[in-house]
């Protein structure tokens, strides 16, 4: 089963999703909140994080689409990504590593 | 052929602008005063009621959450219950979001300077900078095209819609039809209106900043600037990314060849919510 993670503002997180990553909140340096990979959210946590002013969340999500629309998905992306580096100079170590590093991250 | 503008003349069309937010500096002020109270704060705060009213609607809804079953009235309890550093952020983002309404800026605008804004933010957390300054020097890095927009229109749409269909840089196009661009104009502004040092620096080298790299607050502007637009943060077609230093990279020590992914989802999480909060 293929899985992704998305990292989204609080409003659009919804019991039931599940934690991709640690959440730690903290208050003035001092760790206030926090849930470990892989929990399941319920709604005393969303309340809880709402009062702590978290503003977003990372969820693990269950990637359902085909192979096919996975890889529609990923010609559109790397479409746009190329669009908006059409004045970008790849040669050059710093454009190349940044547009490598935003790649990456749309490939997740 | 270019417009004529004059340094002076530029300045003096300015006032004639919407008043530029003082509450904006006497913040700013808080984040270099030691002794800054409690009650400085909120005392600027409640001096302005779009703000005030921004506040405890905020506070409201984490009153809410938490169940606590009575409403969020006064700003002193508001800020008990958000923080001083959120108070300070909401402060300076709906300051400067009616500032740029005033001024009949397009929404395209403003959520790029709050993208750029919480971008700086979150760069300068990850890489350790002094990051007192970051949101405001994102928010307000742009402030030099909010004065073209609002005198030359024309001039201003035809240099967007340049900038959308070619790839030569904004700057360029900008000097082709004003005779200067909005970094150097947003210097004059950011001078005018008495904003620190550092911010007018960041302003005015964003986009060439190895002159300005004694500055941290420069070279995060920067790399945020393009960093918001290789994100495609706000989603417009006109979006681009040309250059960026590697001695501003060097400067802040970014490795993009390290795992960004939860630097880039953070910046785009936040964001979302930000746009989504102050629109």
């Amino acid at each position: 089963m293929n899985y992704h993670l998305r990292y989204l503002p609080l409003p659009d997180v919804a019991e039931g999703m599940v934690l991709g990553a640690p959440l730690i909140l903290t208050e003035k340096g001092v760790i206030s909140f926090s849930l470990p990979e892989g929990h399941l959210l319920t709604e005393t946590n969303l309340q809880q994080m709402k009062v702590r002013h978290a503003e977003f969340v990372c969820v693990r999500e269950e990637d359902t689409r085909s192979d096919d629309e996975r890889a529609d998905a990923w010609a559109k992306a790397e479409a746009r990504l190329q669009r908006i580096f059409r004045a970008a100079d790849l040669s050059l170590p710093v454009m190349a590593n940044l547009y490598e590093a935003v790649r990456a991250y749309r490939r997740t | 052929m270019a417009l004529q503008l004059t340094d002076q003349g530029i300045i003096d069309r300015s006032k004639s602008m919407p008043a530029f937010p003082r509450v904006v500096t006497e913040i700013l002020a808080t984040l270099d005063d030691d002794g800054a109270t409690l009650g400085a704060l909120v005392h600027h705060v409640e001096r302005d009621p779009v703000i005030t009213a921004r506040v405890l609607s905020i506070a409201n809804s984490a009153a809410m959450a938490g169940h606590s079953g009575s409403d969020v009235h006064d700003v002193r309890k508001a800020v008990s219950l958000i923080g001083l550093e959120k108070i300070r952020e909401i402060t300076l983002a709906v300051s400067l979001a009616e500032f740029a309404h005033g001024c009949r800026m397009a929404s395209y605008f403003w959520e790029h300077s709050v993208a750029v804004g919480i971008c700086a933010l979150e760069v300068g957390r990850f890489t350790h900078q002094p990051s007192g300054y970051a949101l405001v020097a994102g928010l307000l890095h742009d402030i030099g095209q909010l004065w073209m927009a609002h005198f030359h229109p024309l001039e201003f749409q035809m240099v967007r819609s340049a900038a959308s269909s070619g790839t030569e840089g904004i700057n360029e196009i900008e000097q082709r039809y004003f005779g200067v661009d909005h970094c150097h104009i947003g210097r004059l502004l950011a001078t005018n209106w008495g904003l620190p040092p550092s911010v007018i620096d960041a302003i005015y080298f964003h986009h060439d900043p190895d002159q300005g790299l004694g500055e941290s607050l420069v070279a995060i502007t920067h790399v945020t600037e393009v960093l918001s637009n290789a994100l495609d943060l706000t989603g417009r077609e006109g979006n681009m990314v040309a250059n960026m230093s590697a001695a501003a990279c060097e400067k802040l020590g970014i490795d993009w060849s390290q795992d960004l992914g939860p630097l880039f989802g953070r910046i785009e999480a936040r964001t979302e919510y930000a746009c989504r909060v102050f629109r």
